[in-house]
């Protein structure tokens, strides 16, 4: 058993697995854009992939016995820290995303009100 | 033409079309990117200290790319704009549905700690896990709770966009006065000494932008949350 733990704790497992399961989430939020016909669901579908796209940004930087880049309790240098760097990407793209999100919603819920449709197959306005 | 059998070969040669993407980016991304894309920050955490800020991510956030942290607040402000126009167009009244007196004391009672919580993320956010987008979010979700309690309470437009003006144009003037005194654009020019770092007030401009940036998430998300909630209330 313990052997597993040690194969698995191996940097380049790690990175393969986040980076695997990342894409994985990635392509079943491309599987939804493109198979459902209701507007919100494909939003909730970019949404998946935006937030694989989040864990593959933070896992990538995962080093184990690493610490967060902060000082304080005992933390005297930035020696043995994870890279800074993708955690200010990320944070400031998961609310820019939630924002994102939200305006799309309105453009949604605006639409329905407007003319009673959610299929985008039915949406005929643009198409003259 | 037939109709299932165009749709049966849309799905596939879709599914084939993502297979093949998948495989080619994950041949790409195993053999390149463990030691090319790892240690992109090792060099950033090095200089790091010279600015006071204890936490690693602020200094990155606010400093290093602070201008892109103004242009991604500009794209906040933008989507929040766009809500607003979409979702006030009409505004037709309904019955409204009163709260349970349980409900009503809870939000409010937990209102302030929500907002206090908020306020010192935003304010500790150079010395530990936080800052401006966190504490800003978190403000909103106060503001969620008592929408979503009292039917009848409602932020004022005139007060919200008073402050996010307010935060907008004074990290413009911050930023311009660092253009001024140490030309370059947001240039730490207030007095920020090494051996004050972990000290409330260290790091010179770093925790006063990210403060502003905290109001500014704040202002934009209530006003988000509001516009959402009031207009799909309107049926």
């Amino acid at each position: 058993m313990s052997d597993i733990f040690t194969y698995l704790n191996q940097k380049e497992v790690i990175d393969s697995i986040v980076l695997i399961g990342s894409m994985a989430l990635f392509f079943v939020g491309l599987f939804g854009l493109l198979s459902q016909k209701h507007i919100i669901k494909i939003f909730i579908s970019i949404s998946i992939m935006e937030i694989s796209i989040f864990l593959l940004f933070v896992g990538s930087t995962f080093v184990k016995g690493y610490t967060a880049p902060i000082l304080g309790d005992g933390f005297e240098k930035f020696v043995g820290m994870n890279d800074p760097i993708p955690h200010a990407m990320i944070l400031t793209a998961i609310v820019i995303g939630m924002a994102v999100f939200a305006l799309g919603m309105s453009f949604a819920i605006e639409y329905y009100k407007l003319t009673g449709i959610t299929d985008i197959d039915k949406m005929r306005e643009m198409r003259r | 033409m037939n109709l299932k059998r165009d749709v049966a070969v849309q799905t596939y040669s879709g599914l084939g079309l993502s297979a093949l993407l998948a495989i080619t980016i994950l041949n790409i991304m195993l053999h390149n990117m463990p030691q090319s894309v790892k240690r992109a920050g090792e060099k950033l955490l090095e200089i790091n200290s010279q600015d006071g800020v204890a936490n690693a991510v602020t200094t990155v956030v606010v400093y290093f790319r602070g201008f892109d942290t103004l242009g991604e607040i500009a794209v906040l402000f933008i989507a929040s704009l766009g809500i607003g126009l979409v979702l006030s167009s009409h505004s037709e009244h309904h019955h409204k549905v009163e709260s349970s007196f349980i409900l009503k004391t809870a939000s409010k009672l937990l209102f302030p700690i929500i907002i206090l919580f908020g306020i010192y993320v935003m304010v500790y956010g150079h010395l530990s896990p936080g800052g401006g987008f966190q504490g800003g979010v978190i403000v909103a979700s106060a503001f969620l709770l008592l929408l979503i309690s009292h039917q009848d309470f409602e932020l004022s437009h005139s007060v919200i966009s008073a402050f996010e003006t307010l935060a907008g144009v004074s990290y413009v003037i911050i930023g311009l006065m660092g253009l001024w005194i140490l030309d370059n654009f947001l240039g730490n020019f207030i007095p920020h000494d090494i051996s004050q770092m972990g000290m409330l007030v260290s790091g010179g401009i770093i925790p006063l932008i990210y403060i502003i940036v905290g109001i500014k998430v704040g202002s934009e998300m209530s006003m988000i949350v509001q516009n959402l909630l009031k207009r799909s209330d309107n049926e």
